[in-house]
């Protein structure tokens, strides 16, 4: 019968299972004893280099250096005080500090515990020349993220720490261990996966006096890849520089391609704080500083757009044929609506659609929002990619918002007045924009409704990365945008133009200044969105500080940005 | 002769439990990795488990005919829904909450697949096959019908991931579609067919199921990463030599060598600890049950009763073998836990539930 024959089956499979216990136990019991018993097998991690960031003129921004640390492992001790008293002595620390992080960050007697980090060479020099008295003792080599440039571009940089317990449940599958470092924000968080070299190790039998006996078996650590930026370091220390002691950012991206030359937010903060764990103290200071150095204001930062959203209303305003290049609206300073007065910041008399731009005239924009309804230009913000993320490589995006009447009315909590109309047209109320937004905007709108996608690397070990560099049409009519250039070009050409300080010999520069008001008791934020054109370059650039007074503060420093950039011929 | 079959099963699943018991409370002692809470918390399965199995043994198993393959679908809908909203653990999904209680539902299809074939098969009645088109009748409902049956399961315990039991269903299919009376032709054409797609599996397997398959053949290829597990298992196994190193004195155990010791590899704890007597002692028990499980099938007179109990015989033979193979090294790490004496609720209470009806089917074999 067939469960006859399922019960020999039974039957032989034990008898492999015992003959196997037979040959494991009873035969090599003794090899394994002796495995366990002088145990043993001791596994060294051997860390995988993080590969280098660079510019795009090949200027190394972040490396690795050796660091040397100091291990015990547990089991291995022979006499507490010795150890300690000897380690204290060569590395110049206190003993009891090191007998307490020795107790703070053991764990099993055969794992080895670090008692203190990135040493001086000379020292773990002369550790290792007294292993043989203190078998316990070894001292292992690591690397260590380097950031030359310290605060320049370290929203762009990001920095590396330590895998946290969150962290390693989603990435293990990832090869990713407790052991392993991790980027944190920026291009080392966004390209981790390629920047990571892959861990290695070495598994070695070793004798009671801590000695190897014989190397069981190697992986080698491998390096990451190289990854190559388009910022252009040369220009970020100029951002940098202008924005000393001033919360802002300024981005310039070049137009054909969407590579971003220069992004900088300010205030910054020291990447090497996380991997130099002599800095590390520094580091809860960061994280309380009330001006938020660890923010990326440029894109994870959203501020109400001003007028510079006056540009979009123009546009609207075109495409949706309610206005054209000659209708024209007279401004007495104010606009009226219900009895109250809807200011303007002159009295520009007769202004067209150029003239508005130029001048950024209030009551135009009053006139043509209520003419084109807040649904359209709710539409056109859209299209030109206000209230959505850029999909920069960068973490952390935030989309922003553009208010919408269908949206207040069914999830706010009021209605949507004529006035809301008004102040959405001059880029007031709801509305919040982020500088790298407004940069993307102005590339469309330079490229005639041609989008390009921001984006900062530019080669991945040797291959390009080609798959940013697709345009998008946002199917405004091309002839819109050439009218509106006009108007933002007015505002530098023009003697009376908001921006005529930025009429630079040998540059055409267009753009439009803001001034958002923020919250009542501080200072307006200034903004300024703006387009550079050279022999050479295309570029789109914003100068935004962050309650930085009126726009004319930001334009200064766009004139400022310009001409330093003209002078070190980066333009 | 009726009576004592019985009282056989009890002492046996109890001398292995409490055999387990003993090894969980080693591999928990004062440590911080495995705290001890879990020894009490399997100590609260086994009180519920046994009152359990005391009831089912009571029950008819019959009535488990009716809903057989309700049961069973129901438990692929569960399956399912792990796939969707179940817990995450270990970079696979494999637990789901239900009312506060967390289980892994692929432990309880291997009850449902056991329930479900069993009622197929038995309603099948053996025929002799002429011509060509009966013979591909033959084919049809006594092969492929219940294979696809069992591969619905099969595939959605895969994505959890779970190689292991994904391949233990196949296991009790076949066993259980050998004992079905098919002819021997179709049943090893079919095995040979399922062998030769193994090599083009390979492509559909998780990375880490790879790793694990290559390091089984070649533990040093990665010996801090999958490899590390063997390796450890393989030197508490045999540092315990003949009598062991004593309760609670197991070096790999005690110093957090062995990974998964409390689940998987309790095993190489009873090993180490032991010795190869303590070894022998637990497989011995583990063959004697699945004797009478065996004598039960082959007295009982009802043929889903039979078929029922050849399943739960086969599963409970296949997870020792495989695990105490696993951790000695004969075979890949694939997650079975070894019956009765891994931690785990889900694990433990369906072994202990397929016993309630073992004893169920003894008292009942002799009534037609």
């Amino acid at each position: 019968m067939r469960i006859k024959i399922i019960r020999i089956v039974f039957v032989i499979s034990f008898i492999i299972i015992i003959a196997g216990l037979f040959y494991v136990q009873a035969i090599r019991g003794q090899y394994y004893y002796d495995l366990s018993v002088n145990n043993r097998i001791r596994i060294v991690h051997l860390e995988g280099w993080r590969g280098n960031i660079k510019d795009r003129n090949g200027k190394v921004l972040v490396d690795n250096r050796i660091s040397y640390d100091v291990m015990i492992t547990p089991q291995e001790i022979k006499n507490i005080k010795d150890l300690f008293e000897f380690l204290s002595k060569a590395l110049n620390v206190d003993k009891e500090e090191l007998i307490d992080t020795y107790r703070r960050n053991k764990f099993a007697p055969f794992a080895p515990v670090i008692v203190a980090k990135d040493i001086d060479r000379m020292k773990a020099i002369v550790i290792e020349e007294n292993k043989y008295l203190y078998p316990s003792l070894f001292v292992q080599e690591s690397y260590k993220r380097i950031y030359p440039f310290d605060k320049i571009g370290a929203h762009v940089l990001g920095y590396v720490d330590k895998v946290n317990r969150a962290k390693i449940e989603r990435f293990k599958e990832y090869g990713y261990s407790f052991r392993s470092t991790m980027g944190y924000s920026g291009v080392e968080e966004y390209y981790d996966s390629y920047l990571k070299g892959q861990e290695g190790g070495l598994q070695i039998e070793v004798n009671s006096q801590g000695k190897q006996v014989r190397l069981l078996s190697i992986k080698e650590p491998t390096k990451g890849q190289d990854i190559t930026l388009t910022i252009d370091n040369d220009l970020q220390l100029i951002s940098a520089q202008l924005l000393e002691d001033k919360n802002g950012v300024i981005i310039v991206m070049d137009n054909e391609n969407g590579e971003v030359l220069s992004m900088v937010s300010s205030p910054s903060y020291d990447p090497n704080i996380f991997s130099d764990s002599k800095k590390r103290k520094k580091m809860s200071m960061l994280f309380s500083d009330v001006n938020s150095p660890l923010l990326n204001r440029a894109v994870s930062g959203v501020f109400p757009p001003g007028s510079v959203f006056k540009a979009v209303v123009a546009v609207s305003g075109l495409a949706s044929k309610k206005i054209t290049m000659q209708t024209t609206f007279d401004c007495e300073g104010f606009y009226e609506l219900g009895g109250i007065r809807f200011g303007c910041t002159h009295v520009h008399g007769i202004q067209n659609l150029v003239q508005s731009l130029a001048h950024s005239c209030n009551v135009y924009y009053y006139n043509l929002g209520l003419l084109v309804g807040a649904d359209r230009i709710n539409q056109v913000a859209r299209s030109l990619g206000l209230g959505e993320p850029t999909h920069i490589d960068l973490p952390f995006e935030k989309a922003g918002y553009v208010p919408s009447r269908r949206q207040s009315i069914l999830f706010g909590k009021r209605k949507w007045y004529t006035g809301d109309t008004l102040n959405f047209s001059i880029g007031q109320g709801d509305t919040l924009t982020s500088p790298i937004q407004f940069v993307k905007m102005m590339a469309t709108i330079v490229n005639d409704g041609n989008e390009v996608q921001p984006h900062v690397i530019k080669l991945i070990g040797s291959l390009p990365v080609d798959t940013y560099s697709i345009k998008r049409d946002v199917k405004i009519d091309k002839s819109i945008f050439i009218e509106v250039k006009k108007g933002l070009r007015a505002a530098v050409s023009e003697y009376s133009g908001t921006a005529h300080i930025l009429d630079i010999e040998g540059l055409y520069v267009a753009g439009k200044t803001g001034t958002a008001q923020s919250s009542r008791n501080k200072e307006h934020h200034a903004w300024f969105i703006g387009n550079v054109i050279s022999k050479r370059k295309n570029l789109s650039f914003c100068v935004f500080l962050e309650h930085g007074g009126s726009s004319q503060n930001s334009t200064l420093i766009a004139r400022q940005l310009l001409l330093l950039m003209q002078k070190e011929e980066l333009l | 002769m009726r009576r004592d079959l019985e009282k056989r099963i009890w002492l046996y699943t109890i001398a292995i439990i409490s055999i387990g018991l003993v090894a969980l409370y080693s591999a928990s002692f004062q440590n911080v990795r495995v705290p001890l809470t879990i020894f009490y918390d399997q100590l609260l399965c086994v009180g519920v488990g046994l009152v359990l199995m005391y009831f089912l043994g009571k029950t008819d198993y019959r009535k488990f005919y009716d809903i057989a393959y309700l049961f069973y679908a129901l438990n692929v809908i569960l399956l399912f829904a792990v796939l969707i909203g179940g817990r995450n653990a270990l970079g696979a999904r494999r637990w789901i909450e239900i009312a506060g209680i967390s289980f892994q539902p692929s432990e309880l299809t291997k009850l449902a697949l056991i329930l479900m074939l069993g009622r197929y098969f038995s309603n099948r009645r053996p025929s002799l096959s002429f011509g060509v088109f009966n013979k591909m009748q033959v084919v049809f409902r006594g092969l492929i019908i219940p294979f696809l049956l069992t591969a619905v399961s099969m595939f959605l315990i895969f994505k959890q991931p779970d190689l292991g039991t994904s391949l233990l269903m196949f296991g009790i299919f076949f066993i259980m579609l050998f004992v079905s009376g098919l002819e021997y032709s179709y049943i090893f054409g079919f095995l040979a067919l399922c062998l030769s797609v193994v090599p083009f599996a390979w492509g559909i397997l998780r990375s880490y199921q790879k790793d694990r398959l290559l390091v089984f053949l070649n533990p040093n290829i990665d010996p801090l990463g999958a490899g590390y597990t063997i390796i450890q298992s393989k030197i508490a196994m045999g540092s315990g030599r003949i009598f062991g190193k004593g309760w609670l004195g197991g070096t790999q155990n005690q110093l957090n060598f062995l990974p998964e010791r409390h689940t998987d590899f309790i095993f190489s704890v009873i090993g180490e600890e032991w010795g190869i007597v303590g070894a022998l002692v637990l497989v011995f028990f583990y063959f004697l049950l699945i004797n009478c499980g065996l004598n039960i099938a082959n007295q009982v007179k009802d043929k889903f009763g039979m078929y029922v109990a050849v399943g739960i015989v086969s599963i409970l033979a296949l997870q020792v073998v495989i695990n105490i193979g696993m951790v000695m090294g004969l075979f890949p790490i694939v997650g079975l836990t070894l019956p009765f004496a891994s931690y785990g609720r889900s694990s433990f209470l369906v072994f202990i539930i397929m016993m309630g009806f073992l004893l169920n089917l003894s008292k009942r074999r002799t009534i037609f």
